[in-house]
């Protein structure tokens, strides 16, 4: 029974041709991010010849060019992946996991424990996400990348707690919860093992368009000069360093922006895709 | 038929644009940042300055190439004439055409009111230390000054006249001391110079139109604009799409080559008043009472400096557009830039022996030296404002990584980059100074033991004696020597690397002529240039 | 009716309360402090000191706060340490300009996204569908300032279709007629209305096209259609009704997002904005200024989806108004 919703599901998900497309192209970056190494033999903050070969277009041996320190452009690209790609999901990973947490618990246990909880979810959504941010670099004054994941992930898991919380409301009075309780499972267990997987769903489409959010999150705080640190290379702070040079050297800001666009479309086409193919009453 | 013929002229003048003739161009100035405030002893942002340089004036200015020893270099403003009554009294006459802007003259009551201000701790001006050496200041006769200094020096005139703008007391004398840093006068200020203050929109543009009966002469251009753009690069843009005319700096090769492409500007290089350098904390990081555990040791620096290729950096960054300081001096310093000084070779062979005799070897294989488990890795602090010191920072941390030395970037605020300095809570800085025209006040701030800005703690009595006498050198040629002496001695005890002094280059428009630029004040002249009639554009002719 | 009103409006309150409090800790906590001077030129620690007595920062932290909550009771909201002018006039300044690329951004966005979501709903699963879909999702995905950057580079500098930055000519501006001053500002709004809407309106399609597909699977639906009624009928007098209201409801959701994408929007195209006032405000730990902004812009976000609220409240009587 289950096998079969499941590849109903699988179904369902390929029906929309940009998700398969947008799964390739996610798979494929993951994998160059992973062999970063063997498909990009010059590290990326090697600078290679600073006065020779700063801000060269596209060519054989560089074939992203070079940007401003004469670092291949290419290497930085894949490298950066690693960094904007593991930071956007690991980000995304913590506030999908603190939202699902508040949401669930707001959602089940009602009463004061959900006022307090959906009051200080209000307070985080009324300020905008960049503002949070911005104060919070304020006040730590260098972030590691540990410290930016987290940071990431704790302001933004507030929408992602609304529409968890809407879900299990409404599971909370199904059937199969009345039963566990009535069998006189404790409440965590009725959380942990019922509720949260039938409100998977919501979760992970909120997952995979989440991911987006980050990385256009840790692309803006580099374009204001407070995201990965040099000479890391990530998506953000390599559009941010050429945007001085576009007219120079459009091609130091353009590939990762097109990499960031490509990215994000292609996680927004997934989650789409995965929110079709996942939600049961969906009859078309 | 009179009335009809001037309807007539005066509705074709408002159809084809009123202004016409010498006296009509409107200057757009891109500014970086907004001002904040136009009254000068509480100002100390250089956008300010470019602005009230054209509201106020000193009582003599400097000379395009003038020195600040003695009076050879200063042209008369405010003051139409002076002469030393004794050694330690200088007296100054008026020029009797001076008038403020509302009506009334200037008369040296406003001289020693302006005195009065310029040292009350109340209003704290930064220039109060400066002017520590003048006594009293005295008005026998409304159009005659009295300085009577405390003792003499060479620069006496320089702090006589460079430091105050002359204020009009019967406009401020009744505005309490205490309210001048937030005081309305601040935002629409009453001068004597040649621009008179229109309007500020807050963010946006700040206006100033001429003083048509300005007693040194009419300014050509009828009206100058500052127009605020977010950064450099968006002022850049402005100016080469043609919606404003002048920008004082481009910095970088990229924007010298979009200056240089747009093909309506022309350049106009300067020796420029800034100098940048790689500061090291002799004591330890937070905590002056110990020694740094890497700095503290000279050779350790020598061999830094000795590592560091700035010449190479400086072509990989400026293209040339810059030069390697042989000490802490600016290119407005031009006497100073002379053979005998030179810049410290690049020797990677000598660098590597100097660390390895110091105890500093890769005993690890890691790629980092190390001593006795400390390994030879520090942080540099950059500011997020400056691109091309973030430039210098990754370059430096490559070039050093071949030497052993690991460098770490600290990319931070300005505003946290300050605190951090004040507070010795760093291992070494990216610095950018800002110099006055004459090095005895900055070097002994920045280098002197105990200045105010030696944020380094770094102190040798040798080279505090050889400032001191270069400070009070009588001819610019024994002030010389003494520098040279003075440097010297600085580049054996190597407290910091130089890096570089920028070759300051404006764009302008170029129908804009007789454009002269002084290094310390880049606009002070403005109200000397002139757009030919023939020239004007369509900014310059509105408004009849 | 009321009395939900008056929780939600309380609540607001609340919430407002929390946020300037965690915004007056934060900076006040942040490292650096104001009135440094501006980088490579002396400290003067008199001027500095001074300055903190005049601007109250001498005192201890609790005072402060205890000072601002009691001028803000009044009205009060301090003076810049910056621009050394009331906070009010400094707000009051870049607000209206924020307020127009915002609210003209929305324009864009909600009318165009509407428009195309509609069309799309339409054609559903057509080639125009499919291709409108692969667009709304590109422009969806941009980083707004990137977007901005092209724009500037291509229509700005190259084409020198529109100016570069500015929210007007400041020489000319004042010269003009009135029709002269109104296209001159449209001038200068055009790029950056068009980089936020642009984006916005990539998601607002979306969403108007999902919510349209949803209403037209409906039940009501069906017998419309069964009673002969044309299509275009059956869209626009019962399906677009029931659809219109989730994409409402963004509006609320829509204000956060203008604010935050206005920030580096204003800073690329040098507009004086909220966005760019704050942003300036942070670095130069120009308290006051920071706290009057978050002050306004939580206040706007809460008022925002209680309008937002309220109107998918009066418009579908199905929907209860819960807490």
């Amino acid at each position: 029974m289950a096998r079969r919703a499941r590849r109903d599901s699988g179904r369902r998900f390929f029906r929309h041709p940009t998700a398969a497309v947008g799964l390739a192209v996610l798979v494929l970056l993951a994998t160059l991010a992973l062999c970063a190494p063997l498909v990009a033999p010059i590290l990326p903050s090697t600078q290679i010849d600073i006065t020779g070969l700063q801000n060269r277009p596209p060519s054989w041996q560089h074939p992203l060019g070079t940007d401003l320190y004469s670092r291949d452009v290419w290497s930085r690209l894949v490298y950066g992946a690693r960094v904007s790609l593991g930071v956007g999901t690991l980000g995304m990973l913590v506030a999908v996991s603190l939202g699902g947490l508040v949401g669930a618990t707001a959602g089940y246990f009602r009463g004061w424990a959900d006022s307090v909880l959906m009051r200080f979810v209000d307070v985080g959504l009324s300020v905008p996400r960049i503002f949070l941010v911005l104060a919070a670099i304020a006040v730590w004054e260098r972030l590691g990348v540990a410290s930016l994941i987290l940071l990431l992930g704790l302001t933004g898991w507030f929408a992602t707690s609304r529409i968890v919380r809407a879900e299990v409301l409404t599971l909370r009075e199904r059937s199969f919860t009345e039963a566990a309780r009535s069998l006189g499972a404790r409440p965590w267990r009725v959380i942990v093992r019922h509720i949260v997987p039938n409100a998977a769903a919501p979760l992970i489409v909120s997952a995979a368009l989440g991911i987006g959010n980050m990385l256009l999150l840790e692309t803006a705080l580099s374009f204001l000069g407070v995201g990965i640190q040099p000479p890391q290379p990530s998506w953000g702070n390599m559009v941010a360093d050429g945007r001085d040079l576009l007219t120079a050297a459009p091609w130091t800001s353009l590939f990762p922006g097109l990499a960031i666009a490509l990215v994000v479309m292609a996680l927004n086409a997934v989650g789409d895709a995965l929110r079709d193919a996942l939600d049961p009453r969906d009859s078309r | 038929m009179v009335v009809a013929l001037g309807v007539l002229s005066v509705a074709a003048c408002s159809r084809r644009g009123g202004c016409r003739g010498e006296y009509c161009g409107t200057l757009v100035i891109a500014g970086t940042s907004d001002v904040t405030t136009l009254l000068p002893p509480v100002s100390d942002a250089a956008i300010d300055r470019d602005v009230f340089d054209q509201i106020f004036l000193r009582l003599a200015d400097l000379a395009p190439n003038g020195g600040t020893i003695g009076d050879s270099g200063f042209v008369p403003q405010l003051a139409r004439s002076w002469e030393w009554t004794d050694p330690l009294t200088l007296v100054f006459h008026l020029d009797p055409r001076a008038r403020w802007q509302d009506g009334p003259a200037v008369t040296a009551a406003d001289v020693v009111f302006t005195f009065d201000a310029y040292t009350d701790t109340t209003i704290a001006s930064g220039d109060r230390t400066a002017l520590s050496h003048i006594a009293s200041v005295t008005a026998p006769d409304s159009l005659t000054a009295v300085f009577r200094f405390r003792d003499r020096y060479p620069e006496m005139f320089f702090d006589a006249v460079f430091h105050m703008r002359i204020l009009p007391a019967h406009l401020l004398g009744n505005v309490p001391r205490g309210t001048w840093q937030t005081a309305e006068f601040g935002r629409a200020p009453v001068g004597d110079g040649p621009y008179r203050f229109v309007r500020w929109t807050q963010g946006q543009t700040l206006e100033l139109a001429a003083d048509s009966t300005f007693f040194l002469g009419r300014p050509h251009l009828r009206r100058v604009i500052w127009r605020f753009a977010s950064d450099l690069n968006a002022a850049i843009t402005q100016v080469v799409a043609g919606e404003a005319d002048a920008i004082e700096v481009l910095i970088t090769p990229p924007n010298i080559k979009r200056a240089q492409d747009a093909g309506h500007l022309t350049l106009y290089p300067y020796a420029g008043p800034t100098y940048s350098f790689l500061r090291f904390n002799l004591r330890a990081n937070g905590d002056a009472s110990h020694p740094h555990p890497i700095f503290a040791d000279p050779d350790v620096r020598r061999a830094l400096v000795l590592a560091t290729d700035r010449a190479r950096m400086l072509q990989s960054v400026f293209a040339g557009h810059a030069k390697i300081p042989p000490g802490p001096m600016t290119q407005q310093w031009q006497w100073l830039w002379v053979p005998e000084l030179t810049v410290p070779p690049y020797d990677t062979a000598q660098a590597a022996q100097l660390l390895t005799a110091r105890g500093w070897r890769d005993t690890d294989g890691d790629g980092v030296r190390d001593r006795s488990g400390k390994k030879l890795s520090f942080h540099v602090l950059v500011p997020s404002s400056s691109a091309v010191r973030q430039q210098y920072a990754l370059l430096l941390q490559e070039q050093l990584k071949a030497m052993g030395v690991e460098v770490l970037i600290d990319q931070m605020e300005p505003a946290t980059q300050g605190e951090r300095l004040h507070a010795g809570a760093f291992d070494a800085a990216l610095e950018s100074w800002n110099a006055d025209p004459t090095p005895t006040s900055s070097v002994s701030a920045i280098w002197g033991h105990g200045g105010p800005s030696n944020f380094g703690h770094y102190g040798n009595a040798t080279f505090d004696r050889q400032v001191a006498t270069a400070a009070s050198a009588a001819t610019p040629e024994a002030g010389k020597a003494a520098w040279v002496a003075a440097f010297g001695t600085l580049a054996h005890d190597a407290p910091g690397i130089m890096l570089f002094s920028v070759d300051n280059i404006a764009a302008v428009d170029s129908r804009v002529t007789d454009v002269r630029i002084r290094p310390d004040s880049w606009w002070a002249l403005l109200w000397t240039w002139r757009i030919p009639p023939d020239k004007l554009n369509e900014r310059d002719r509105v408004g009849g | 009716m009321l009395p939900w009103l008056l929780r939600r409006v309380a609540a607001g309150i609340a919430i407002v309360f929390a946020v300037v409090t965690l915004a007056f800790a934060a900076v006040h906590l942040a490292p650096g402090r104001p009135f440094l001077p501006p980088e490579g030129r002396p400290i003067n620690p008199a001027a500095i000191e001074r300055l903190n007595t005049v601007f109250g920062l001498d005192q201890p932290l609790p005072v402060q706060y205890a000072r601002y909550l009691g001028a803000l009771v009044h009205g009060e909201l301090g003076e810049s340490f910056s621009r050394r002018r009331p906070v009010a006039e400094v707000i009051g300044n870049a607000l209206p300009n924020t307020v127009l690329l915002a609210g003209t951004a929305l324009l864009l966005d909600f009318v165009l996204g509407i428009a195309i979501g509609v069309f799309q709903a339409a054609h559903v699963r057509r080639r125009s569908d499919v291709a409108l879909t692969n667009l709304t999702l590109f422009f969806y995905s941009l980083p707004t300032f990137w977007l901005g950057l092209v724009l500037l580079l291509v229509f700005g500098q190259w084409l020198h279709w529109f100016p570069v930055g500015g929210i007007s000519d400041p020489v000319l501006h004042d010269a003009l007629p009135l029709g002269g001053r109104i296209l001159d500002r449209l001038r200068h709004l055009a790029l950056p209305a068009l980089t936020l809407g642009l984006v916005g309106a990539g998601g607002t399609a979306r969403f108007q096209r999902a919510a349209l597909l949803e209403a037209l699977s409906q039940d009501y639906v069906r017998t419309a259609r069964a009673k002969g009624l044309p299509e275009r009928a059956v869209l626009v007098r019962h399906a677009l009704r029931d659809a219109l209201l989730p994409v409402i409801s963004l509006l609320g959701l829509a204000l956060p997002f203008l604010l935050t994408g206005a920030v580096l929007v204003e800073t690329v195209f040098s507009w004086p904005g909220l966005g760019k006032l704050a942003a300036d405000a942070i670095s130069a730990r120009d308290y006051p200024v920071v706290l009057g902004t978050t002050l306004l812009v939580s206040a706007a976000v809460v008022a925002g989806s209680l309008v937002a609220d309220l109107i998918t409240a009066a418009a579908d009587p199905r929907i209860r108004l819960s807490t």
